[in-house]
């Protein structure tokens, strides 16, 4: 298929394989973050790390909504859930995320109406075509999912589903990697960007890290070649004395982004003072929720939600692997009592979980032999 | 476990439209295994039968 065939070329990755390794100067380590989940995902897919040298690391960052959505978020939803007409929709892979008091798969399982969809477009189908009752749809993500909820609100409101809410845990990107870069347990090099991300918010808003953080920005696509093209394009900004933001990606990500889509996201959305974010904790300004414009349609103030936060569980080490401060495979309970089947923590629930990508790949064995 | 990863914000699925229904700013549109949903094209109209655009969670983001 165009634009997927010529970017899993092997020979072509073996070439920029050899273009790193050239790039890199010995006895310096370079850490670089992929910021994206969806990085993450392909790094293991297909073995971009076997092809990178020694002294290139690759730091999994926080960028898979669901892995940062806080127990206390999945609960409030189940609460909405097992409200009596309601029927609570949601993307797959939330359905298995665990509460304080389980998941809601396990809601579901217990009696509460709850479907999954691919788009809130096909919940507020279902809304129209259950008019008798309430139907919440679960929204989670950056800016990529935000201005598809965004448009489904606004056509709700046009089309006059009365029945129809959303419970919103939109998040930005912005602010969670401002606050990386204020951690001082994590010393980065230079940050893989994140791709579909970009397509909305554009290449400016991360123009902030070389510029106050010195450190160099590559937005990337999402085939083995586009990020080992990124990983050299970092390189070659850390050899040249160079420090901006480029843009790898430029056959999808125009550099002003897509500005329907955030005047769209303008309209509905505002900002939360604070959000929460699993393992990062609040952050200030980080979390969207519906506009004054719709708030009747907010689900949080048509049902009353507990709204309580709840602590992860001790054993649980997504935090220190959100932050990229430790790999999957050093937490406690990887690969034991955390697995994609039963998972402790968010990091193994989603394919773009560090801990499930790592897990699902085989990466579990090998790197415990490398330690 | 699939590819893609609805749930996720940067997980894009290429697809070619179908038939555009311009009133309700919808378009059928076809991913590469075949399977077909309707996509809101609000964020890149105008677009035409036959057009790529890369969609997330039911919204074509851009036009390839």
């Amino acid at each position: 298929m165009k634009f997927v065939d010529e970017f899993r070329d092997a020979e072509l990755g073996r070439v920029l394989a050899g273009e790193i390794l050239a790039a890199v100067e010995p006895g310096r380590h370079y850490k670089l973050m992929e910021v994206c989940g969806g990085h993450t995902h392909s790094i293991y897919k297909y073995g971009v790390d076997d092809l990178l040298p020694a002294n290139v690391e690759l730091v999994h960052g926080p960028g898979c909504p669901v892995c940062v959505i806080p127990m206390g978020r999945v609960d409030d939803g189940i609460a909405i859930a097992r409200e009596p007409g309601v029927i609570f929709t949601c993307f797959g892979d939330m359905m298995r995320v665990p509460g304080s008091e389980g998941t809601l798969l396990e809601a579901k399982a217990a009696g509460a109406d709850i479907r999954m969809v691919y788009s809130p477009l096909d919940a507020l189908r279902i809304a129209k075509e259950n008019p008798e009752r309430e139907v919440v749809f679960f929204a989670i993500g950056f800016e990529t999912t935000a201005p598809s909820t965004a448009l489904t609100l606004k056509r709700a409101r046009a089309e006059g589903v009365p029945n129809f809410s959303c419970m919103c845990n939109h998040v930005t990107i912005v602010p969670p990697l401002r606050a990386l870069l204020e951690s001082p347990d994590l010393r980065l090099d230079g940050f893989i960007g994140p791709g579909h991300v970009s397509t909305v918010v554009g290449a400016r808003p991360f123009q902030f890290i070389p510029a106050d953080y010195g450190r160099p920005v590559v937005i990337a696509g999402f085939e083995p070649l586009d990020v080992l093209h990124a990983i050299r394009m970092i390189l070659a900004q850390l050899a040249e004395g160079r420090c901006e933001v480029e843009n790898q990606y430029k056959r999808v990500v125009p550099w002003e982004g897509n500005l329907r889509a955030l005047e769209v996201m303008a309209e509905v959305f505002e900002l939360r003072p604070h959000f929460e974010w699993r393992g990062l904790g609040f952050i200030s300004q980080s979390g969207l929720k519906l506009s004054e414009a719709y708030a009747d349609l907010d689900a949080e103030q048509r049902f009353s939600v507990p709204g309580v936060r709840v602590a992860d569980p001790k054993a649980c080490q997504c935090g220190e692997v959100l932050k990229g401060v430790i790999k999957p495979w050093e937490c406690k309970v990887f690969g034991t009592a955390c697995t994609p089947e039963r998972p402790i923590g968010t990091c193994m629930v989603s394919s773009e979980g560090a801990c499930a990508a790592y897990y699902n790949y085989g990466r579990f064995a090998r790197d415990r032999q490398v330690v | 476990m699939s590819d893609h990863c609805v749930t996720c914000s940067d997980e894009g699925v290429p697809m070619r439209v179908v038939a555009v229904d311009s009133r309700q700013s919808t378009a059928l549109c076809a991913a590469e295994d075949g399977s077909e949903s309707t996509v809101q094209i609000e964020l890149v109209e105008p677009v035409a039968e036959g057009d790529a655009v890369l969609v997330h969670a039911g919204t074509a983001l851009v036009r390839l």
